[in-house]
């Protein structure tokens, strides 16, 4: 059997369902476009024939039923289960002023537009539809767990997530990716976020997979007449980890601000590919990423201000600390600008530790090692103490502080 | 309590410091004067131990103990402490966080527990008050954004906290307004001991009217050229280096 035939038959065996037509066009598409490749523009970097043979082998084994498996975050939250790529409907809570329905029951209109969007619904067992009814301030966060769990072979996993934001409501989402077991494991994850008119959306991203683990994971967010997105995203997990955020904003006033952290340690490659489309101002979009890298990252900041879009302010920064002699970062802000009276910046850096504040540190009785634990860590909390969550704090800390401690002990050395 | 010897040092092939020499005596306040560019900030952060200065020839001792084996740290611990001539930012690192660190630092050194967090907090703000600095600096970033006199005060304040063995103050009357010098030479003043030696750069008389040297150096083309009590400073604000550099050079 071709690759494309073991798609097709694959997506058979996850239905029939409400999603089953999809399924199969999805698949249908997928078979002739493939997984992007780096002669794309968009994937110069980022080579994603791991995520392939990955997914290869899992279709030759391809299983629809694979047990639930998870561990909730220490973070307080409504948790929603997508295990393994299947949302856990045992596991749905009923949360006040918020409606929570499958995708294969829900009706809704899902995109063909992008290859991986093909792989996601071509595996998708289902998704979820979550809907925050118009004026409600909902009481706590509402995490999403992306939680992979396999020990043997290799494991695929779908995840999809529709989230509308109604008028006036207000809700903050945490994202959480994690896996667990020794298979080769490849997560493809999509949510669309609808924030409709005076709606505002705290968003955390925190993706702490395995450093066995691929990742490709697309959040695109439309804003609504003077809606709020406050996003921040952290990586420090995964082997081979490509994030796009896409933010579309077609009504006046809306007010974005995203920032990130990733970490990447010697073995790892972290993308993030942002985009922000100004179709209309005034509008605020302001983001700001720090890397910190012993291994590869990939940033690419995009920001393109529509003709009649006058009034826009976007500002984007990008500054990246490079660990070891053979860290690699390739950063790119993008402007483009068809507008007029738009107030736009860029600025990115590359660079090391000041070793002129080291050597400070440790004439003020700080060893080597705590010098520039205390310096990297001082860096990355500069943008992961803009994740607008409260509830995330105490673990973003720790889990941030953990992941740098064993990047920067081997680097002392 | 600080002996160095015949001490060469050089950065990037340059040979900076001359077979140097100079003995500071326990209880001592010595201060060090000289042109721009002669060295006296490389003399200093050579015994504070900076690496980016090779060290070819002589020595530098602590009450007999060999400095230049020691990484900046252990000096620090063992009680050097080095007042910058331009005090480094460093962004986000808490100014109290890097306080209490470096006591704790300093005590571990020593064998003694961490400092208590309500103890540490009212020595921090007792310091402060002598200093006249206001306790808002406790929360702002190292030197964040300070201006020149705030950043000053703020090696004095570090200084006051660790209680060295030996201070060296490089320049840290430089950009101070009058209020900003009487209160760091207040604060060098509190810490003057028969156990405590200090060492101050300057380029000023000013300074040594409020804090009263022992001894006097001029420090020119890599060398201690001269040295004196404390009426050589006078001299020097009325003739200037180039007396001493004629006499040095002939
Ligand atoms: N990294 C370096 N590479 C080359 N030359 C250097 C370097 N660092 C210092 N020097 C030179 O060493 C000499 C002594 O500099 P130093 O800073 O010790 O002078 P100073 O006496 O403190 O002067 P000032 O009074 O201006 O502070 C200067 O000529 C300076 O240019
Ligand atoms: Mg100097």
């Amino acid at each position: 059997m071709s690759n494309s035939d073991k798609l097709r038959s694959a997506a058979e065996q996850l239905g029939p369902d409400g999603l089953s037509d999809l399924r199969s066009r999805a698949a249908e598409n997928f078979g002739t476009t493939g997984f992007p490749t780096t002669r794309m523009e968009d994937w110069k970097y980022t080579d994603l024939s791991i995520a392939s043979d990955i997914s290869v082998a899992a279709l030759d084994d391809f299983r629809v039923d694979l047990p639930p498996s998870y561990e909730i975050p220490d973070i307080e939250a409504h948790w929603l289960i997508i295990s393994n790529g299947s949302p856990q409907v045992g596991g749905l809570s009923a949360i006040d002023g918020v409606d929570i329905a499958l995708l294969s029951e829900a009706d809704v209109d899902l995109q063909f537009d992008l290859p991986l969007a093909d792989l996601n619904l071509a595996l998708l067992s289902d998704g979820l539809k979550l809907t925050v009814n118009a004026g409600v301030n909902v009481d706590k966060p509402v995490g999403l767990l992306f939680f992979d769990d396999a020990d043997t072979d290799s494991l695929v996993s779908q995840g999809r997530v529709i989230i509308d934001v109604q008028k006036g409501a207000s809700v903050q989402v945490i994202e959480f990716h994690t896996t667990r077991g020794d298979a080769r494991k490849y997560a493809n994850v999509f949510v669309d976020l609808n924030i409709e008119d005076n709606a505002r959306v705290d968003y955390a991203r925190l993706q702490a997979r395995d450093l066995s683990a691929v990742q490709t994971a697309r959040l695109s967010v439309a804003a609504g007449r003077d809606a709020t997105l406050r996003h921040f995203a952290l990586d420090t997990g995964g082997k081979l980890v490509r994030n796009d955020l896409v933010i579309d904003i077609a009504k006046t006033g809306a007010d974005v601000e995203f920032n990130g952290l990733y970490l990447a340690d010697a073995g790892q490659h972290v993308d993030n590919h942002t985009r922000v489309d100004h179709r209309v101002g005034p509008a605020h979009s302001k983001q700001e990423y720090r890397g910190i890298i012993k291994g590869r990252a990939v940033w690419n900041g995009k920001a393109v201000v529509h003709e009649g879009a006058d009034g826009t302010d976007a500002q984007q920064a990008n500054h990246n600390l490079l660990m070891s002699e053979r860290a690699e970062i390739n950063a790119k802000p993008e402007l483009e600008i068809y507008a007029e009276d738009v107030k736009c910046s860029h600025g990115t850096t590359v660079g090391q530790l000041d070793e002129n504040a080291v050597f400070y540190l440790r004439t003020r009785c700080l060893d080597e090692e705590q010098a520039r634990r205390l310096m990297t860590h001082a860096f990355a909390m500069g943008v992961a103490h803009r994740c607008p969550i409260d509830a995330c704090t105490t673990w973003v800390d720790s889990h941030v502080e953990d992941a740098l401690n064993a990047l920067v002990a081997e680097d002392a050395k | 309590m600080l002996d160095i010897k015949n001490l060469s040092a050089s950065v990037g092939g340059a040979e900076i410091l001359h077979d140097l020499s100079l003995s500071v005596g326990t209880g001592e306040v010595h201060a060090i004067m000289g042109p721009n560019g002669s060295g006296k900030s490389t003399l200093a952060q050579v015994i504070a131990g900076r690496d980016d200065y090779e060290v070819t020839g002589g020595s530098v001792t602590l009450d007999g103990e060999d400095l230049l084996d020691l990484d900046p740290e252990e000096r620090a611990r063992e009680g050097v402490f080095l007042g910058f001539q331009y005090p480094v930012e460093i962004p986000g690192v808490n100014n109290a966080y890097l306080l209490k660190a470096a006591v704790n630092a300093q005590r571990a050194h020593r064998g003694l527990d961490e400092i208590d967090a309500f103890e540490f907090l009212k020595l921090a703000k007792e310091k402060m008050a002598l200093l006249g600095m206001d306790q808002k600096f406790l929360n702002r970033g190292v030197n964040e954004g300070f201006s020149g006199g705030e950043k000053k005060r703020n090696e004095i304040l570090q200084m006051a906290m660790l209680e060295p063995r030996l201070a060296i103050l490089d320049e840290t009357d430089s950009g101070l307004d009058i209020d900003a010098l009487k209160a760091v030479a207040h604060g060098v003043n509190a810490l003057r001991s028969p156990e405590r030696s200090i060492v101050l750069v300057t380029h000023y008389q000013r300074l040594l009217d409020y804090i009263q040297p022992d001894h006097v150096h001029v420090l020119s083309g890599g060398k201690i050229v001269r040295s004196g009590d404390k009426t050589l400073a006078t001299e020097l604000e009325e003739r200037g280096y180039d007396w001493l550099k004629e006499a040095a050079n002939g």
